[in-house]
């Protein structure tokens, strides 16, 4: 049973990957669509990543000061906006995690 | 940045003059410059992909680990890697499965997280669409986060290039690779990685590095914040669907906010720019 789910949810994870690039949807897309889609990146992804940093997962509240992970991802951002690097922005961000969680 | 202009004729003409290459006796220079030209664009996608694996990696081990302390035997976690290969989706199948969820509701679950692929796949079109059928199963196959991520800021900043695709190539092969055996690993690691190390905060540490050098104009940051709040507001709807109204609340605002700019500078004398 648990292969079946595995592989049907396979399937459909391709499909949503797949299903804008067939023919007859990609070259029907219009103009603003097109425009609209360069807003994709930063919408999915800063909607992934907030509640990843603000949502406590034992209690599923919204934690802001009492939590670790804001403070590092508050780090992280300006090491990102100052360095644009990935590396130094995860490590920073990793770094300061730890320091608050064990020595703080 | 907005994607250049290019008009769909010439568009799909690129693509006829790059296959016509294929067609070519080996040995011509034409062919030659071909496969440099790729294999350039394929390890300039690597490059820009691997950054990323330091967020990647500690994320595949911890679900690694998940997927054994979830009761999924050491195949089925390795196997969901390449077969679902999307970490939160699969973190997702694990969490439920563990919990005696109904087989229907977990594959609906994993099906409304990923469903945010079919905007990556929308806005990798316009870039892709003049391919044959084998390759665009494949880059659909590989197109996750990450590699989405660094491949469409390439296509969108340029230069345009009839080989631009194997960018997305290499970052998608890349991170592949890098997924598989840090899930692999972290079924052979087991449980001496402690919680506390807290290594799945790796990823969203990933997505700061890529979304706050991204966001450069009003309309930008109008889409990041609008997304922000309502990823927020939205936690209790059903099936974690938050990430799909929050996405689309997101571009539709940054849409909005850009469409009024573009108004205003129309109404500017020295303006060329219209929309059309």
């Amino acid at each position: 049973m648990i292969w079946l789910v595995m592989i049907c949810s396979g399937i459909f994870t391709f499909g949503t990957r797949f299903v804008m690039l067939t023919k007859w949807v990609a070259d029907g897309l219009p103009r603003w669509v097109i425009d609209a889609l360069a807003f994709v990146p930063i919408a999915v992804l800063t909607a992934i990543l907030v509640p990843a940093v603000l949502i406590d997962p034992s209690t599923q509240q919204i934690v802001v000061l009492e939590n670790a992970r804001f403070f590092a991802a508050v780090m992280a951002t300006i090491v990102a906006l100052l360095t644009r690097n990935v590396i130094a922005t995860i490590s920073s961000g990793l770094a300061s995690l730890w320091i608050m969680q064990w020595w703080v | 940045m907005v994607p250049p202009l290019v008009p769909p004729a010439i568009q799909r003409n690129m693509g006829r003059f790059y296959h016509s290459y294929d067609h070519l006796p080996h040995s011509s220079h034409a062919r030659h410059q071909c496969s440099r030209h790729a294999t350039a664009e394929f390890w300039l996608g690597v490059r820009h992909e691997l950054p990323l694996q330091l967020g990647v990696i500690p994320f595949g081990l911890v679900f690694g680990i998940l997927g054994l302390a979830s009761g999924l035997t050491g195949l089925q976690t390795i196997l969901l890697s390449s077969i679902l290969f999307g970490g939160a989706s699969q973190v997702v199948f694990a969490q439920l499965w563990a919990a005696g969820v109904p087989p229907l509701v977990v594959g609906g679950s994993v099906g409304v997280v990923n469903l945010r692929h079919v905007l990556y796949s929308a806005s990798m079109a316009q870039y892709l669409r003049h391919l044959p059928l084998r390759w665009r199963i494949l880059l659909g196959y590989l197109l996750t986060d990450e590699a989405y991520a660094v491949s469409i800021k390439r296509f969108q900043d340029g230069p345009h290039s009839p080989y631009q695709h194997y960018h997305l190539l290499g970052s998608g092969v890349t991170l592949w690779v890098a997924w598989q055996a840090s899930t692999i690993a972290g079924v052979i690691a087991g449980t001496t990685i402690p919680d506390s190390w807290s290594l799945s905060f790796a990823i969203p540490l990933t997505f700061i590095a890529v979304v706050a050098p991204s966001i450069r104009r009003r309309a930008d940051l109008v889409a990041c914040v609008v997304a922000a709040t309502l990823s927020l507001i939205c936690q209790p709807l059903p099936w974690k669907s938050w990430i799909m109204v929050a996405a689309c609340g997101g571009v539709a605002a940054g849409w909005l906010t850009h469409y009024q700019t573009q108004k205003q500078d129309r109404i500017t004398p020295d303006n060329d720019r219209g929309m059309s």
